[in-house]
């Protein structure tokens, strides 16, 4: 006999109780495993997101707060309101480069897709794509699409074949090299024809900036708020903002994940509080035959740290197929695409498992210190006393 | 010859909210090594709670026990912890037994807490369950032995780790009397190899076997 061996056979006399008692623990770490994941995938999308964007500097519509900028990073539709004499003004100022965009959605067969009206040249020049099959845009207003790498294999397209948008049927020009970041999942169209059928007349929803002299992007900052009235910020500025929302996001799925964890805490403190009572008697006999109160008090917190253990793994292995079974289910829009974006291998990162085990084990024992304690706390008299 | 066990002046009162009920009033006795010696006296008169003293299940409210040369009630409980596990083997008169094993882990558990490894516990569990006649029952679980059978067990288990006391609550108050002389021969027997005996009883048939008699009677010992 082992104090691990006689933990498990106390653990499996109950074996209703273990099994409600290990469902709780394993819904908490299921939900905290998941949200965790998916919160650390979104920073990181982030932070890829915005150093594919390119930018130093972007311009914005008047008054845009955080969700816009958001919206560029996840390639969701904007407001169009940038006139392409705002544009020329910012172009005028020396020492930047400055390329606009159109953003933009639709849908092929069915499903959504985001569509940037893009100067083609100066786009090319920007981005530094590369172009995988077919060919790029040859002119600045050529009618037909280039399309990122992961949308030409979601909707299996190939240079030659038509797509419909907005009722217009357009050659699929080229498809570009994969980038890794959101530009794969987009069809682009030449500015004037993405214009025309968004009818946007000669307006964009945003343009991103990259300036000659990194230092002195406050003053940049200044002469095109001065020049054009628009909203500007600095790609760091902007970090910093979609961050932010993405934060209060992430504090709200931590605070759900942690009611469940809580929730779980509390089916081990009930667990073990009924445990430390019905084997009242058999504490006093362990005491009796030379168990200290040290002993008593190491075997409960042994047997909450199993719960621990077990509803750790059963948590995650949970966690990791509700998030794979979700994952078709979950629809484009500014938070899912992000966290759809770097899939689910994240998920399977041995670090969170590792960390989400420990977790629960560590929670475990702590909800167990209070029934050990009230076990150890019993003179061998008042346990085995009859009655 | 020495005593093993000595209590001089010892008290016992307990409380209970309000209500404070005096268990022992004032008892000094000794119980010589290796020998086999009865308490007896009326039900509620306080055998149990002097048992409990002598053996460091609980301490006094007044005076000192020792066991050999240790005042046990001053040593810490930890310490206290280890006397038992090493000196002491306690039978009472119910639920000995943890429930949830079979007889021979009830008996490696006194060894496992004795700090002994896991396969010496196995050897000498068998040997103990020998001793007290119940080898083929070695895989049952309590519920399914007789009330004799598990009052054996209970003495195999006092014995596990060679104690030099054995201090036994009513251990054949619920037999009937074929079995009670099975569990008395057999302690009769452990103390022929030396063991000193103490055996808290109503029964005339144990107190016949004796070879010392403390009598208890409200709270205190009559010489
Ligand atoms: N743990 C306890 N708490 C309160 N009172 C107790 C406790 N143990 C014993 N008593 C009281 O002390 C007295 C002596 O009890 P006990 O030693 O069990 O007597 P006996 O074993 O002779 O029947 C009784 O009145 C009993 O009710
Ligand atoms: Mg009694």
């Amino acid at each position: 006999m082992t104090p691990v061996k006689l933990v498990f056979k106390n653990i499996s006399r109950r074996k209703g109780r273990l099994v409600f008692t290990l469902l709780g623990i394993t819904i908490g770490i299921a939900s905290f495993v998941t949200f965790m994941a998916m919160g650390g995938n979104l920073k990181r999308e982030i932070h890829r997101e915005t150093a594919a964007l390119g930018a130093n500097l972007l311009v914005i519509p008047k008054g845009s707060c955080g969700y816009e900028q958001l919206s560029i990073l996840t390639g969701d539709q904007m407001p169009t309101n940038i006139s392409a004499e705002e544009i020329a003004s910012i172009r005028a100022i020396k020492g930047l480069t400055v390329v606009p965009f159109l953003a933009q959605q639709t849908a092929i067969n069915n499903k959504p897709v985001t569509v940037s009206g893009v100067e083609p040249a100066a786009t090319l020049a920007f981005k530094r794509w590369n172009v995988s099959q077919g060919a790029y845009f040859s002119s600045a207003e050529e009618s037909g699409a280039v399309l990122g790498a992961v949308a030409a294999r979601q909707f299996n397209l190939k240079p030659g074949e038509a797509i419909t948008v907005r009722g217009e049927k357009l050659k699929v020009l080229g498809i570009l090299e994969e980038t890794g970041g959101r530009d794969d999942a987009t069809l682009f169209l030449a500015l004037p024809v993405a214009q025309r059928l968004f009818k946007s007349s000669d307006k964009v929803s945003y343009a991103a900036i990259r300036t000659e002299k990194l230092d002195q992007t406050e003053g940049y900052i200044e002469q095109i708020r001065v020049a054009t009235g628009l909203g500007v910020v600095s790609d760091k500025q902007m970090l910093k903002s979609v961050l932010g929302i993405v934060g209060t996001v992430n504090i709200t799925l931590q605070l759900i994940a942690a009611v469940a964890v809580l929730a779980a805490a509390f089916g081990i403190v009930n667990t073990m509080m009924a445990a430390a009572y019905e084997r009242k008697r058999e504490i006093g006999i362990l005491q009796a035959l030379g168990a200290s109160q040290r002993m008593i008090f190491g075997l409960f917190i042994l047997e909450s740290g199993i719960y621990g253990v077990i509803g750790g793994v059963s948590g995650v292995i949970t966690g990791l197929l509700a998030a794979s079974a979700a994952a078709p289910y979950i629809t484009q829009n500014a938070f899912t695409t992000l966290v759809k974006g770097s899939g689910n291998g994240s998920l399977l990162d041995p670090k969170i498992i590792a960390a989400s085990i420990l977790f629960s084990t560590v929670i475990a024992i702590l909800a167990g210190i209070y029934p050990a304690w009230r076990a150890a706390r019993l003179t061998p008299v008042e346990a085995i006393s009859y009655e | 010859m020495n005593n093993i066990i000595r209590t001089e002046h010892a008290a016992k009162s307990y409380t209970i909210g309000e209500i404070t009920t005096t268990a022992l009033k004032d008892v000094s006795m000794e119980i010589p090594q290796g020998s086999f010696t009865c308490i007896v006296g009326p039900s509620g008169h306080g055998k149990s709670t002097l048992m409990h003293l002598i053996g460091g299940l609980d301490r006094p409210s007044e005076g000192k026990v020792y066991i050999g040369d240790i005042e046990i009630s001053r040593i810490p409980n930890n310490d206290l912890a280890v006397l038992r596990g090493k000196r002491v083997g306690f039978v009472f008169q119910f639920f000995n037994l943890l429930q949830g094993l079979t007889a021979i882990e009830n008996i490696e558990i006194a060894m496992m807490l004795a700090g002994i490894p896991e396969h010496k516990q196995r050897v000498r569990a068998e040997e103990l369950l020998a001793v007290v006649g119940l080898t083929e029952k070695a895989g049952s679980k309590p519920s399914q032995l007789s009330g004799g059978q598990q009052q054996r067990v209970a003495i195999a288990r006092a014995l596990a780790n060679d104690p030099d006391i054995l201090l036994m609550d009513e251990p054949t108050g619920n037999l009937d009397s074929v079995a009670e002389a099975e569990v008395l021969d057999l302690l009769q027997e452990l103390h022929r190899q030396g063991k000193t005996v103490v055996i808290v009883t109503h029964s005339d048939e144990v107190a016949k076997r004796a070879e010392r008699i403390i009598r208890v009677r409200d709270g205190l010992v009559a010489h």
